[in-house]
């Protein structure tokens, strides 16, 4: 099938590099959406998990660059390297805020810690082909992983209905920021997976692993905030209400989500046949955030 | 039916399943993860947000100290031990700590020591000295705080000089909470020691040949180096487990709490960050692995003149925050001027793209 080498739709090439970026978080309210702390909580996940996780990423990364034959894929992984290690820091500025506003955040990341520091940290194992699996197989997570960050990302450029609901605008930039160079970056981490292993098995397994572990994380970090919200009576949470929300539009749709399934477990899958980089880069020339904060 | 049979089978353990996880869910709601014991996320490098503040007040709290009231809007809260970045007028970038009440969020104080040039100064000092006057405006960011105040039943402060700046809203907040504390203050001379008297007020001086202090008083030992000497630290060596030392002032000083700490116990200490002249000087940077020396301009960056030898070396920001150039230091003095590693990872580590050499050397892993 060697017609079907997955390859980029266009030349959408640009060259990645980290943004310094500021984002001010002593008048963003509890609710940032209005009057939704469903919504808030859902989307307050991303605080919880990225910290932790995009620090992994460049750790993961880190070790897989010596493994790289290709120039110009070598630079795009640098800059997705540069670019990660500021998500990470950007998100987890809110993490101190949080717990200013009576949200203590930290049992919760301090088990995300544990499991990328540690469950998916570097074992000890021999050098050689042991250590070289399970790189790879992180270097596949990651991919799959990218493939949710870039939907996520194209979801967040383009909710206006939080907007119209008067959702914070510091916390939409940082969403928007971030989302927009996830959408510009989408094609690293599955471009570095094809370049040293592609292995469609591989692809399929890791892709299973990394969505039950984020449906997992995202559940019982939703039920984490909303349990310990100081200023809510009923804290309770239920699927429903996820799909509702998606149906409104202030989180992504639960038919999108589940379209976008098959779309990476395609022989032909590329990512750069979903989002839009042009967006994403006018975004980045216009957030206040990615443009020291004025 | 066979197959009728294994299909009742998995949807029955499943639901066994559920209903097992719902329980253990209500009873902790954070079962089964482990967590790890120090955190990382959420006490990482704090706000890099720049704001305006206005100086609004200028104070001589004792001989060559100068104490700046900063007034901004609603500026972030700390916590005692945080310090904030001070862009002065020539661009310099200096840090401070707080030394004001933690609880106003209209206004932060700073103290700073003239250091002059033959003593080592490189400038920060004498501009703030010279050029912040009232109404001037200046750039901040942060607060940070990289020496946090842990809660616990007894302290023991060390400060030498300015550096009981951080000390002082530490002490305040120990009082505070009803902890038991007590501070050993040195100084050239009384004279020269800024906050003395609010400190004796707070603790109460300790009158030291070995008399133990009464109950509740007696927190504070004044130890000027033109009365007294050097100080005893001896004590410290019998300081309970349970007791949190702290220590801010010159090397000597922190050298000398940490050789005086029984065997195995360790202060949290901090450093007077060793900023920079803005005009960088020429050094050498060996590269241990691959055996080769690289001279590296006044004008020019540890990464550029390293990836001249090296040129798939990674790096992307370039200015110091993103962390993707950070090296190995074998050997030698680091210059630090980055945003973004903390105390520990300063000990062993640097980003290249900003930070420079103090010495004449460097000896990178490479």
């Amino acid at each position: 099938m060697s017609n079907t080498q997955p390859a980029p739709v266009a030349s959408e090439h640009v060259e990645l590099k980290a943004r310094k970026v500021a984002f001010d978080w002593q008048e963003t309210p509890l609710h940032w959406v209005p009057g939704d702390p469903f919504t808030t909580h859902t989307i307050n996940v991303l605080h919880l998990l990225l910290p932790a996780g995009e620090r992994w990423f460049v750790h993961v990364y880190q070790q897989a660059l010596p493994y790289i034959t290709d120039d110009r894929l070598r630079e795009d992984v640098i800059g997705f390297i540069g670019q990660e290690a500021v998500h990470s820091q950007a998100h987890d500025d809110v993490l101190p805020h949080l717990r200013r506003q009576g949200l203590d955040p930290t049992p919760y990341t301090a088990q995300v810690d544990w499991f990328f520091e540690k469950l998916l940290g570097d074992r000890t194992l021999p050098p050689g082909r042991a250590r070289r699996w399970w790189l790879m197989e992180r270097v596949a997570l990651i991919a799959a992983i990218e493939h949710y960050t870039a939907f996520l990302g194209d979801w967040v450029l383009n909710a206006e209905e939080l907007d119209r609901r008067g959702a914070d605008p510091m916390m939409m930039d940082l969403l928007r920021w971030h989302g927009a160079e996830e959408v510009e970056h989408r094609a690293v981490a599955f471009e570095l997976f094809m370049h040293l292993d592609g292995g469609y098995r591989r692809r399929a397994r890791t892709w299973a692993l990394a969505f039950s572990a984020l449906v997992f994380l995202w559940q019982r970090g939703v039920r984490f905030f909303m349990e310990n919200d100081p200023s809510l009576l009923d804290p309770k949470v239920a699927w429903a209400d996820f799909y509702r929300k998606g149906r409104e539009g202030v989180l992504p749709s639960t038919p999108a989500m589940l379209r976008s399934i098959p779309r990476y477990l395609s022989r032909s899958y590329h990512p750069s046949q979903e989002g839009d980089t042009a967006q994403a880069v006018a975004y980045l020339a216009s957030s206040p955030g990615a443009n020291g904060g004025r | 039916m066979p197959r009728f049979t294994t299909v009742a089978l998995v949807a029955g353990a499943a639901l066994l399943v559920r209903r097992a996880v719902r329980s253990r869910m209500t009873t902790a709601p954070l079962w089964p993860m482990p967590s790890l014991e120090t955190p990382v996320s959420g006490y990482g490098r704090g706000a890099t947000v720049p704001r305006r503040v206005l100086v609004t007040g200028r104070f001589v709290p004792a001989e060559g100290v100068v104490e700046l009231r900063l007034e901004g809007e609603r500026l972030p809260s700390w916590e005692p031990g945080a310090h904030i970045d001070v862009v002065l007028p020539s661009g310099r970038v200096r840090q401070y700590s707080l030394c004001g009440d933690p609880a106003r969020a209209d206004v932060y104080r700073i103290a700073t020591r003239l250091v002059d040039e033959e003593r080592g100064g490189r400038g920060g000092s004498r501009e703030v000295h010279e050029q912040l006057h009232e109404g001037t405006e200046i750039e901040i960011r942060g607060p940070r705080n990289r020496f946090p105040l842990v809660d616990s039943p007894a302290y023991v402060f060390v400060a030498g000089g300015i550096g009981i700046t951080p000390v002082l809203p530490m002490a305040r907040a120990a009082e505070a909470a009803g902890a038991d504390w007590r501070l050993v203050y040195c100084g050239r001379s009384r004279a020269t020691m800024p906050y003395l008297a609010e400190l004796l007020r707070l603790g109460g001086e300790r009158s030291e040949r070995g008399v133990p202090p009464a109950e509740g008083r007696g927190r504070v030992t004044v130890v000027a180096e033109d009365e007294d000497g050097l100080p005893d630290l001896s004590f410290l060596a019998q300081v309970p487990a349970e007791t949190q030392v702290y220590c801010c002032g010159p090397d000597g000083l922190m050298d000398a709490v940490a050789a005086a700490l029984p065997e195995g116990r360790t202060a949290r200490l901090e450093r007077f960050s060793a900023p920079a002249p803005a005009d960088g000087t020429a050094f050498e940077v060996e590269l241990r692995r691959s055996g080769r020396t690289v001279a590296v301009a006044a004008d020019q960056s540890v990464l550029a003149a390293v990836r001249e030898e090296v040129p798939g070396l990674m790096y992307s920001c370039a200015q110091g925050f993103c962390g993707t150039c950070r090296q190995t230091v074998l050997e030698g003095e680091v210059d630090h001027r980055d945003e973004l590693l903390t105390d520990a990872e300063r000990a062993d580590s640097m980003l290249i793209c900003v930070s420079r050499c103090a010495g004449r050397k460097l000896v990178l892993d490479l």
